[in-house]
């Protein structure tokens, strides 16, 4: 991209028009990878829980806020839930990976003791409501992506 | 009366150039659980943690919001701090400043990068004015081969110095099992025949990008005599900040000749005492960034006279067995987590003077230690250590 | 958003890394000092700094207030000369990541500090590429962009520095 600079109309200031392009990774580490796998290949969300605090932490985790504690008890929870909260958003940005609008949702999975951030879909925004029970939209072709969810839709 | 402070925990990651088995808050996880083992301690004894990094350099902005629980910061006060290279440093000044205001009695204070998940060079440059800087994508390193060019052509010494300084480094990290390269170098010529980066700085010239954390408990002095028997105090620091694109006009504008290392070494000798650093003090950890940025640091610091700097590598003083050991711990051409490696240094010097440093630990005793921190142009932030106070 | 190469680990468990590369796009306004750089540029082929109304030092990059003495520099601009002596060079060997451009790329043209003729210090390319003729204190003039619609980008409306034939 060529960046540009352009004077300002009857100001004596000029105004750069440029990007900053770097390439970055996002390393999941082992905790994450795992759960992104169990998505990618069975369809499972896994969270972990704490013993001492009896939480089950969605995505899965690696330590308690709590308690400092390492985790490494494994939990498969469903991939149904309750919508927390939501928000509609219709302004385009380039960085957003899906079509707009997008319907933001905190849904609490059953058994889940966290709030689980996601889009909802397949619903008529006239429609939304908190405490809407949903349901987890695989994608076909899965990649070990958090987006292997498409979206979570009413429950029939 | 200020309150005296003690590092009374030390804990640090190995250092490598890629991490996949934990993503950033993990790793630094691993430094926090390292440095509360040391002090036997557990995460509810800490009062407030401060931290920082070299944030986006990992593409990731306000790291700090996916990793409070990690930190073991969850509901504690403490803010993240970011001044570019000397970032760790300024965290450690942050817990300081914490304890010997009397805030609080025991911090965490913790520096960490994860360098495989961006482009170090890439993000220093985007950094930079972009008016200025457009097209001079060299980051650090074109900065440090000005440096090292004027080095060379004004102090006398020969690309055979910086080898071996490079040469010293290696075989400190060969002896320091958290060191990230450690090559086993053989030979000045296996320096000098590394291919170059920017021209007249090599590859083996310049610190690696490494992934690594390291994180020090500091207490105040009443704390500190409870917890442990072989605190380290920070006796005294000193912090100079000065502007980019300036650098130069401050004195000598290829950055050889530093103003804020200059001052920041007046403030702090002056007030402690030292009117000559290699007797005054033990042993130093430096901020190196190159091989060639080493013998400049010397003369900076007064460890020698002006052009003398490499004199001092040649006749072997500022190796772990000389009168005056420099980077024992292989330094930051062998470990580079950018973040991180100001607390290193400080963490290194501390280990030093404790005893505690294992295979590089020192055979003298070490009673009065320095660690030092570089970034940006030149800023400069100094530590004075001690066994006693 | 691209997942790297799926390739599995022959030994070990898998690991997830997630690329990404949004461009952030910024819109940097110059200020008026440094805006008045730009003007000069592009409107007269002039490069010019900011007098201290103290200490008379000439600032390059431009500035609302003397580093040195902390005092309002006013509005005091002195045009400064084209000519200089090369103080200090470098150039790219390894094509690195530039996030300017959004690509590797390396700048064929070395990098330089050069003493201009009335002892302000300025960073610029140099014409010269051939390595072996690049050395201290050789004698530069700037190299203007001549099309008035192509200049308008500040200090880049200077192409590079060519050695001046002695
Ligand atoms: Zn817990
Ligand atoms: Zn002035």
């Amino acid at each position: 991209m060529q960046t540009v600079t352009e004077k300002l109309e009857g100001m004596d200031v000029w105004i750069y028009h440029g990007q900053i392009n770097i390439p970055n990774t996002y390393s999941a580490g082992a905790v994450g990878s795992r759960f992104l796998i169990e998505l990618r290949d069975k369809k499972r969300i896994m969270g972990t829980r704490c013993p001492a605090c009896n939480r089950v932490y969605i995505p899965a985790r690696s330590i308690c806020k709590d308690c400092f504690g390492q985790l490494d008890e494994w939990v498969e929870v469903s991939s149904k839930g309750t919508v927390l909260t939501y928000a509609i958003d219709y302004e385009v940005k380039p960085i957003q990976p899906v079509e707009h609008p997008i319907i933001y949702g905190i849904i609490q999975l059953d058994g889940a003791d966290t709030g689980f951030v996601h889009m909802l879909g397949e619903v008529d925004p006239e429609q939304l409501r908190v405490g809407m029970r949903v349901q987890a939209v695989f994608k076909k072709e899965r990649e070990g992506n958090i987006l292997d969810i498409k979206y979570f839709k009413p429950l029939a | 009366m200020p309150n005296r402070v003690a590092i009374i925990g030390i804990g640090q990651t190995y250092h490598t150039g890629r991490r996949d088995d934990v993503s950033q808050p993990e790793m630094v996880a691993e430094a926090v659980r390292a440095a509360l083992t040391d002090a036997q301690l557990s995460i509810k004894d800490i009062e407030a943690v401060f931290f920082g990094n070299m944030e986006t350099f990992e593409g990731i902005y306000l790291p700090d919001h996916g990793m409070t629980a990690e930190v073991g910061a969850f509901g504690k006060p403490g803010f993240k701090v970011n001044t570019g290279g000397t970032t760790g440093a300024s965290v450690v000044a942050e817990g300081f400043y914490m304890v010997t205001a009397g805030l609080y009695d025991l911090v965490m204070v913790i520096g960490f990068e994860k360098q495989d998940c961006g482009d170090t060079t890439a993000a220093i440059t985007a950094a930079a004015v972009p008016t200025w800087a457009k097209g001079a994508a060299t980051g650090a390193i074109g900065e440090f081969a000005k440096q090292a060019l004027s080095y060379l052509e004004t102090s006398g010494a020969k690309e055979e110095h910086a080898a071996m300084v490079r040469l010293k480094a290696d075989r400190n990290a060969c002896r320091n099992p958290y060191a990230h390269l450690r090559l086993g170098l053989k030979s000045i010529d296996e320096v000098l025949q590394s291919p170059y980066l920017v021209w007249p700085l090599r590859l083996l010239d310049f610190c690696p990008q490494s992934c690594g954390a390291c994180a020090l408990i500091l207490a105040s002095e009443q704390r500190a005599k409870k917890i442990t028997k072989k605190p380290v105090w920070i006796a005294d620091l000193e912090v100079v900040h000065q502007e980019p694109f300036r650098a130069g006009i401050f004195g000598d504008p290829t950055g050889k000749e530093t103003y804020t290392q200059h001052v920041a070494c007046e403030r702090l000798y002056k007030r402690n005492g030292i009117t000559n650093p290699r007797k005054d003090i033990d042993m130093a950890e430096i901020y190196e960034p190159s091989n060639w940025e080493e013998l400049n640091l010397y003369e900076h610091l007064h460890f020698c006279d002006k052009n003398e700097g490499w004199k001092l590598i040649e006749k072997g003083v500022t190796e772990i067995e000389g009168e005056f050991p420099v980077n024992p711990s292989g330094g930051v051409t062998a470990t580079n987590p950018i973040g991180a490696t100001p607390v290193i240094r400080v963490a290194e010097a501390a280990l030093q003077i404790r005893g505690d440093a294992g295979e590089h630990q020192i055979t003298k005793d070490i009673n009065t230690a320095m660690a030092t921190a570089l970034g940006g142009p030149n800023w400069t932030v100094l530590f004075l250590l001690k066994r006693s106070m | 958003m691209v997942k790297e190469s799926p390739k599995k680990k022959a030994e070990g468990p898998e690991y997830i890394r997630i690329k990404f590369n949004a461009p952030r796009l910024y819109n940097w306004s110059t200020g008026k000092y440094l805006g008045k750089v730009y003007a000069e540029a592009k409107e007269n082929k002039k490069l010019v700094g900011n007098r201290c109304p103290q200490c008379k030092e000439i600032w390059l990059p431009p500035t609302p207030v003397c580093p040195k003495c902390k005092v309002d520099m006013g509005w005091d601009w002195v045009e400064l000369p084209q000519t200089g002596a090369v103080y200090q060079y470098t150039y790219l060997v390894y094509p690195l990541w530039d996030p300017h451009y959004g690509e590797k790329w390396a700048n064929p043209y070395p990098s330089a500090i050069i003493l201009l003729d009335n002892g302000v210090y300025y960073r610029h390319w140099l014409e010269e590429k051939d390595k072996e003729k690049l050395k201290a204190g050789t004698r530069v003039q700037a190299v203007w962009k001549e099309d008035y619609e192509e200049r308008g980008q500040g200090v880049q409306d200077i192409l590079y520095f060519r050695t001046l034939e002695e």
